[in-house]
């Protein structure tokens, strides 16, 4: 099934487009990591802002920055893509790859409890407040989860399956 | 050539290449990941702050995310001095990794001169209102830290010699 999925992929022309356009695959991991950079900064700054540290400006304000690390995060994935469709065999079957489908899974799983739980208790504080509980484990959670992916998208090159490709 | 040579055979520099576990130069690797990170990630979340928002909300309870930046960076420099023990030939003899210092060193002075001129001198109460430079630079900053991560990223493949060893004719 997994075959499958590595063959069809292997036939596409984007497939084709990462291998043998010169350059392509290096700008699309430059813009891989410039929407890590994004993600991080604004996410870091807002997670900082509701475990404690810049108090004196409402959490709901500094978390307008977020939809920007979205963003960042949107192209991310969407390079991230591109590097599967390039060479699916060197992912599949990577355990790094895999461990790194998990940690965004829990990530995403951990935002989504976030926006339907404390992120509503944020709206209302003030710029001195401090903010609840369950929304600072929300966050330390995702801040673990984030160094997770990170750690394990770095571990990528490293866990090659088999020779070749990258 | 022969200082390089040396370089790479000192005992560091032979463990970071040739150690077999992931906790040696793949590891250093994610360090130098993690630091750039915070670095560059608060650094473009701190401008964009400034551009966007500095004008409605006091920035001096923000002065205490620059010490987390700073820490980055502290991770990302020592991090980044392992690879370049591990590799000093690839690094040195490749323009693009001067380029890379070179956007590296302007925008953390400018994420310095952010933090005194507008950060530390900012009412603790009263919106910051950046001025026009301020604003400038601000955007500038933006531009340095995506040249940044762009030279360094591609440093895995502009470079000339890998070794040493490569550079004898």
């Amino acid at each position: 099934m997994i075959d499958a999925w590595i063959e069809w992929m292997e036939t596409t022309r984007l497939s084709a487009a990462m291998l043998d356009t010169r350059w392509m695959w290096p700008l699309a991991e430059a813009v891989h990591f410039a929407g890590l950079v994004l993600l991080v900064g604004t996410v870091g700054l807002f997670d900082l802002r509701v475990l404690g540290l810049g108090r004196g400006i409402p959490a709901a304000a500094i978390h307008r920055l977020v939809p920007l690390g979205a963003l960042g995060f949107v192209f991310s994935v969407a390079t991230g893509v591109l590097f599967v469709f390039g060479s699916p065999d060197q992912y599949f079957y990577n355990a790094a790859f895999r461990w790194k489908l998990v940690f965004l899974g829990l990530m995403g799983a951990n935002a989504a409890f976030f926006y339907a739980v404390p992120h509503r208790a944020l709206a209302g504080l003030g710029a001195h407040d401090d903010a609840p509980r369950s929304a600072k484990v929300c966050v330390a959670l995702s801040l673990t989860f984030l160094v997770a992916v990170m750690f394990c998208g770095r571990m990528l090159t490293f866990f090659r399956p088999v020779g070749g490709g990258f | 050539m022969n200082l390089l040579a040396a370089l790479e055979q000192t005992a560091l520099s032979v463990w970071l290449r040739e150690s077999p576990t992931i906790w040696g130069f793949p590891f250093v690797l994610f360090l130098h990941t993690l630091g750039l990170g915070i670095a560059a990630g608060l650094g473009v979340a701190l401008n964009l702050w400034t551009l966007g928002w500095a004008d409605r909300y006091p920035a001096a309870p923000l002065q205490r995310a620059f010490p987390v930046a700073s820490a980055g960076f502290a991770l990302a420099l020592v991090s980044g001095l392992l690879l370049l023990a591990a590799y000093p030939t690839k690094a040195l003899t490749d323009p693009v990794f001067y380029l890379k210092l070179a956007l590296v060193g302007a925008a953390i002075g400018q994420l310095e001169w952010l933090r005194r001129r507008l950060f530390d001198a900012a009412s603790a109460d009263r919106p910051a209102c950046p001025d026009r430079s301020v604003r400038r630079f601000a955007g500038l900053a933006l531009a340095l830290w995506a040249g940044a991560v762009l030279t360094g990223r591609l440093l895995a493949y502009t470079y000339n010699y890998l070794t040493a060893a490569d550079l004898l004719p």
